[in-house]
């Protein structure tokens, strides 16, 4: 039922259309550090809330961003970057978000391509990043330049989540870059997208057990 | 008393762990056995690592022994027990960088994150640490910058 997903409190996503709510997401691979990032900003802050049957975690905090209070809700996978997709509404209503790759691994680098490829079928102008993870471990990468999302103006940032370098700094400009991108839809383009995605969500209103289900038996595993 | 590990392993029967440290006072290196009571393949290896790190007659001891190091010692024993053998643990630590994480069960997984937490904890920054500062910022952008080799077969996504 569309009940069935909005029974649930903590899932119903209206609220993310309220001005002080801010939803964030992050993306990629597993092990990349995306919950030691998570982790190291919230300190003892970081109460994750587990929704095991969603494979996703979610962590609840509090920012002041210019002289506004928000409530922002960061959105982590819980397993479910195994099937190298998230279900729609991960992206649903997402106002910013965190890519992340492992600079000791190549080939979560190479698969950010596909995951900003999904964020955009979903979400084609929400400000989004991509964190180099895991500095600490060889200084040196940081001398490297990597271009992915240069062509598309994507800031970059080397961080780590186990020394602390640029964490604080990456998850606050992009806590402001999603309250800014909220309060100003940035065009005309943006206004055009908002409609389009409110069209699209009254049609899909309608089957949303029929997604529920296909969430469902698509990973059993997840339950 | 100060002890100081140097080295440690396992011993399948009866189950034990087996640590080599040196006594600071008299500088000898010994051998202690603590025995694993009470684990079997079907226990928590995470829980039993803390438990016998918290064993009021090993903490001593065991002070300076990574908990990650304890929990890998404890999924060797428990592999055993199912009748894997050791090859079979060990690689199933040993990290690849190509190979695709997202492939592996939660199982395995966790074995690979145990492995990349030895770094993490040798690295890491912490809240009690007299030196933390919790916003820590470096500028990395003004270092002249070689193109990364990982760009090279650039596709269209890049
Ligand atoms: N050296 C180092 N290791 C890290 C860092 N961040 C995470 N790790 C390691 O990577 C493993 C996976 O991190 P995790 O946050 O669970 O990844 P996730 O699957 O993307 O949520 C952890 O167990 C850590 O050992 C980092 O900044 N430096
Ligand atoms: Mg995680």
């Amino acid at each position: 039922m569309a009940g069935d997903i909005g029974s649930i409190p903590e899932l119903d996503q209206k609220k993310y259309d309220s001005d002080e709510q801010v939803k964030i997401i992050c993306l990629g691979d597993s092990a990349v550090g995306k919950s030691k990032l998570m982790e190291r900003f919230l300190m003892d802050e970081y109460r994750p809330q587990q929704l095991s049957t969603y494979a996703l975690t979610l962590y609840k905090h509090t920012a002041t961003v210019g002289n506004k209070t928000v409530a922002v809700d960061f959105w982590d996978t819980a397993g479910q970057e195994r099937f190298q997709s998230m279900h729609p509404s991960y992206y649903h209503k997402a106002h910013a978000c965190i890519m992340v790759f492992d600079v000791q691994r190549k080939i979560t680098y190479k698969n950010l391509a596909g995951w900003y490829k999904e964020l955009r079928e979903y979400r084609p102008e929400i400000p989004c990043c991509v964190v180099a993870n895991k500095i600490d471990a060889d200084l040196k990468v940081t001398e490297r330049s990597f271009n992915f999302g240069k062509k598309q103006g994507l800031p970059f940032y080397f961080v780590s989540a186990a020394d602390g370098t640029n964490v604080v700094k990456m998850f606050r400009e992009m806590m402001k870059r999603a309250v800014d991108y909220k309060q100003n839809p940035s065009d005309f383009m943006d206004e055009v997208m908002q409609e389009l995605e409110n069209f699209d969500l009254e049609k899909k209103e309608g089957n949303s057990e029929a997604d529920e289900d296909a969430l469902k038996a698509e990973s059993p595993e997840v339950v | 008393m100060s002890y100081e590990a140097k080295r440690c392993g396992v011993q399948f029967s009866p189950p034990s762990i087996v640590l080599f440290y040196e006594d600071k006072e008299t500088k000898h290196v010994r051998k202690r056995v603590m025995p694993v009571r009470n684990f079997s393949k079907y226990s928590d290896y995470s829980m039993a690592a803390e438990r016998l790190k918290n064993n009021p007659r090993h903490r001593d001891y065991l002070e300076n022994v990574p908990q990650s190091q304890l929990e890998k010692l404890h999924i060797i024993l428990r592999d055993h027990m199912e009748g894997l053998s050791l090859e079979h643990s060990l690689a199933s630590f040993r990290l690849d960088p190509d190979e695709d994480l997202n492939k592996l069960d939660d199982d395995e997984l966790a074995r690979k994150k145990g492995q990349m937490d030895e770094l993490f904890e040798k690295n890491r920054r912490r809240k009690d640490d007299p030196d933390f500062v919790y916003d820590v910022e470096m500028d990395f952008g003004k270092t002249t910058q070689e193109k990364c080799s990982w760009d090279e077969e650039s596709d269209d996504g890049f």
